[in-house]
């Protein structure tokens, strides 16, 4: 009777697998022979789209109304300005029932809908667990070259004029506009630069220089978030390579594709040399490896290290922190030769319109609705960072270093490379060799052909 | 007659049955939900090329296994996966059952006192663990160099989890500190339960406390011993990601990486999910083959008491 039971429940277990990896099987196969058979009319009516609107552009604005689904991250800069903008787009378009999905989980909340093709229609890409580069690979992202290049904003502007980062391309076509803009670049105190006589460098030369200076007087002269070792790829390495790339920014948009020889050439192993140079020349605070943003911060704020690689974020987020006196300086970058410009490496945080949204024609009501030059000041003003806008932001509440970054960038004297995102390999890779060469395990050479070897895994 | 005996007993049997099946079958369909269909699913997805964004898989057979033969990284993580389960065995069954023994069989007055504290780490959150190490650390501010430098003319700087040799050694004190106190309590519990008789006869007969250690303790906890064993050996194979994760991100250069962060990495933040269903499955693979040794290993003959 035992046996008896035994077989059965046996029996019972080995269905129970069959029927669970069955069930497995089964959704997978609907997930992929379904996709196609749904591509064709979504790609149908992206062409269509923008040929309708023209006909009826001014006739169109009324027609906006329905469910509108948003979902944006919320960190650093808050959600006060999506608070406010999405209530005055509220009051233009009562007809439009808006649903906000945000929070500072939010993209991973909303993968499983992004998984199952249930997407909202506008998306906000920042923060933990998004990546545009991603998105358009998985297919996610509406085709927006078209509509992008004529479309009006709410004051009747052309949306592309004000912006200063295009819309980034891919391949030949856009699928994003970024919202925030930034620069990398390198931090210092004015108040320490003044008060010990150092000179603030203008090029390599002169960083070396005043190094040494910073050294002698018992200081390190830099510092970088060891554990997260992009601040320091952003920060100097970057602009390292358009400067020794004859100040051409080809370079990075050449490593973003993946192309062959873009991580192995002159410019980069040159940019390296600078590197090892001033590791061998203990510009380096050892504190550095391993540490957060946080603790690299902390140290810089405490004057135990004079420099540090950043971004334009760095004055908001260390705020309650910051000590008396202290005044942030702001230089785009450092590793330009003598007579060289600078070079500003920006980022970006970019709004996309789902291939699959379901109320497209709100989505792009609600882009034309921000990318003004009124909103770009109320971001400054709420969240202290740059709107991807010119906008006269003097008479703004922005912060000094933001001010200060946006003169370089007016300048004739910087050169604003374009906006790039290396794809997540790439970026893994770059970070680990970096780190790497830094504490003396590996050489230039080598760094150069683990990333090539990671760029040919990626083609 | 036989009719009489036969009715009862079927009805019996069918009750029983009924009643085995009651506690079952609840599980077992919890099980298959929770922990079977995650295994196969997880084993499915190491056959795709899937992001984990995307509506699309492709088929691509074993590829991604291929790819794992021919990751540098891969051994790297087998390596300190094996370093963390090598030491974490050795000093936590060391400590715990030192600590066990002498709060049991010294009759320490404060033993009350002693158990909540060494027992406190496990109630403390992962988290606050991996923060709370990160100070102690830290370079320039932490605790550790604070009071090493008390001892030194020259402040010491060493940075204990940026140096790339000295980061695999730095993840070893949090990860026991914060085992011992549970597996204290096993052995605790398991020495309770020996008769004192035992050791009063042991002790007439002339043996002294290493001696009943050995001879008594031992013997008959080791069956506590050898659970606690391959707990520690298990949990750390699947679950070394957290300390890691909340100490190094598997850095410098993945000097710190284990297998079960790096599947966090490739399925999350390098978007490569089905590698990362790839990743457990060796992962599991390896904590069955380890399982099987140690039980081997540990294999003795059950003393009855």
């Amino acid at each position: 009777m035992n046996n008896n039971l035994r077989k059965k429940a046996t029996g019972g277990m080995a269905l129970m697998l069959v029927l669970m990896s069955l069930a497995g099987c089964g959704s997978g196969s609907k997930e992929t022979t379904t996709q196609p058979t749904q591509e064709t009319p979504t790609t149908k009516t992206e062409t269509d789209q923008p040929k309708e609107e023209t006909k009826d552009a001014p006739a169109a604005e009324p027609k906006v109304s329905g469910d509108f689904e948003i979902q944006y991250f919320v960190g650093g800069y808050g959600d006060a300005w999506w608070k406010e903008m999405l209530g005055e787009f509220q009051k233009k378009y009562p007809d439009v029932k808006i649903k906000e999905s945000a929070g500072s989980q939010i993209n991973e909340q909303m993968k499983p809908r992004w998984i199952q093709g249930n997407p909202p229609d506008l998306v906000y890409i920042d923060g933990a667990g998004s990546n545009e580069t991603q998105m358009v690979k998985d297919d996610q992202l509406m085709d927006i070259t078209d509509w992008v290049k004529q479309a009006k904003n709410v004051d009747g502007e052309a949306l592309t004029d004000p912006l200063i980062a295009p819309p980034q391309d891919y391949g030949g076509k856009n699928y994003t506009i970024p919202l925030v803009f930034g620069s990398w670049g390198t931090f210092y105190d004015e108040s320490l630069f003044k008060e010990k006589g150092w000179d603030v460098p203008k090029d390599w030369d002169s960083f070396l220089a005043v190094s040494d200076k910073i050294k002698a007087a018992g200081i390190n002269p830099y510092i970088h978030t060891g554990k997260y070792p992009y601040y320091i790829v952003g920060g100097l390495l970057n602009s390292g390579f358009v400067s020794e790339n004859g100040d051409n920014p080809q370079i990075l948009k050449d490593q973003e594709a993946n192309k062959e020889g873009s991580f192995k050439n002159d410019a980069v192993a040159k940019t390296l040399q600078k590197l090892v140079d001033m590791r061998d020349k203990g510009f380096f605070d050892n504190a550095s490896f391993g540490i957060t943003h946080t603790d690299s911060q902390m140290l810089f704020l405490q004057h135990k290290d004079a420099m540090i690689p950043n971004g334009l974020w760095l004055e908001n987020e260390m705020k309650k922190d910051m000590p008396q006196g202290f005044k942030f300086g702001f230089i785009p970058s450092v590793m330009q030769n003598p007579g060289g410009k600078y070079i500003a490496i920006p980022y970006t945080s970019n709004i996309a319109i789902a291939k699959k949204a379901k109320n497209p024609e709100a989505a792009k009501a609600f882009v034309e609705f921000i990318f003004t030059k009124k909103a770009a000041v109320r971001w400054a003003e709420l969240t202290g960072a740059l709107m991807n806008v010119k906008a006269d932001l003097e008479s703004s509440g922005a912060s000094d270093v933001v001010k200060t970054a946006m003169k370089y960038f007016n300048g004739s004297d910087t050169i604003v490379a374009p906006v790039f995102k290396l794809n997540a390999d790439l970026e893994q890779a770059e970070n680990d060799a970096t780190i790497a060469l830094l504490q003396k395990t590996i050489t230039p050479e080598e760094w150069m052909d683990r990333m090539e070897k990671t760029a040919a895994k990626s083609r | 007659m036989i009719n009489l005996d036969k009715k009862p007993k079927a009805g019996y049997a069918a009750r029983r049955r009924l009643f085995i099946a009651g506690f079952l079958l609840p599980t077992f369909i919890l099980f298959c939900v929770f922990t079977v269909y995650p295994l196969l699913r997880g084993l499915y997805l190491s056959f795709f090329d899937w992001s984990g964004g995307s509506e699309t898989m492709n088929f691509i057979g074993f590829g991604n296994y291929k790819d794992l033969m021919n990751d540098d990284i891969i051994p790297t993580a087998i390596k300190n996966d094996y370093f963390l389960v090598f030491w974490k065995v050795i000093l936590i069954m060391l400590l715990a059952t030192f600590f066990a023994v002498s709060l049991t069989r010294l009759k320490l007055r404060e033993y009350g006192f002693y158990r909540v504290i060494f027992f406190f780490p496990n109630i403390i959150s992962v988290a606050v663990i991996g923060v709370l190490w990160s100070f102690i650390y830290n370079p320039h501010l932490g605790f550790l160099n604070s009071f090493l430098s008390l001892f030194t003319r020259k402040p010491v700087e060493t940075n204990w989890l940026g140096d790339s040799h000295l980061a695999m050694w730095s993840l070893l004190p949090p990860s026991v500190w914060a085992g011992i106190g549970f597996y204290m309590l096993l052995i605790i519990a398991s020495i309770l339960g020996i008769p004192s008789s035992l050791y009063e006869a042991a002790g007439i007969d002339g043996a002294g406390q290493w001696k009943q250690f050995t001879k008594i303790t031992l013997p008959l906890i080791w069956e506590q011993f050898k659970t606690s064993i391959i707990h520690i050996v298990i949990t750390t194979l699947n679950g070394s990601f957290i300390i890691v994760k909340l100490m190094t991100d598997g850095g410098p250069d993945n000097q710190t990486q284990v297998l079960g962060y790096y599947l966090y990495q490739m399925g999350f933040k390098q978007f490569h999910l089905s590698y990362g269903a790839t990743i457990g499955v060796l992962i599991l693979i390896l904590s069955i083959i380890t399982t099987l040794i140690l039980q081997r290993l540990l294999r003795r003959d059950t003393i009855e008491m």
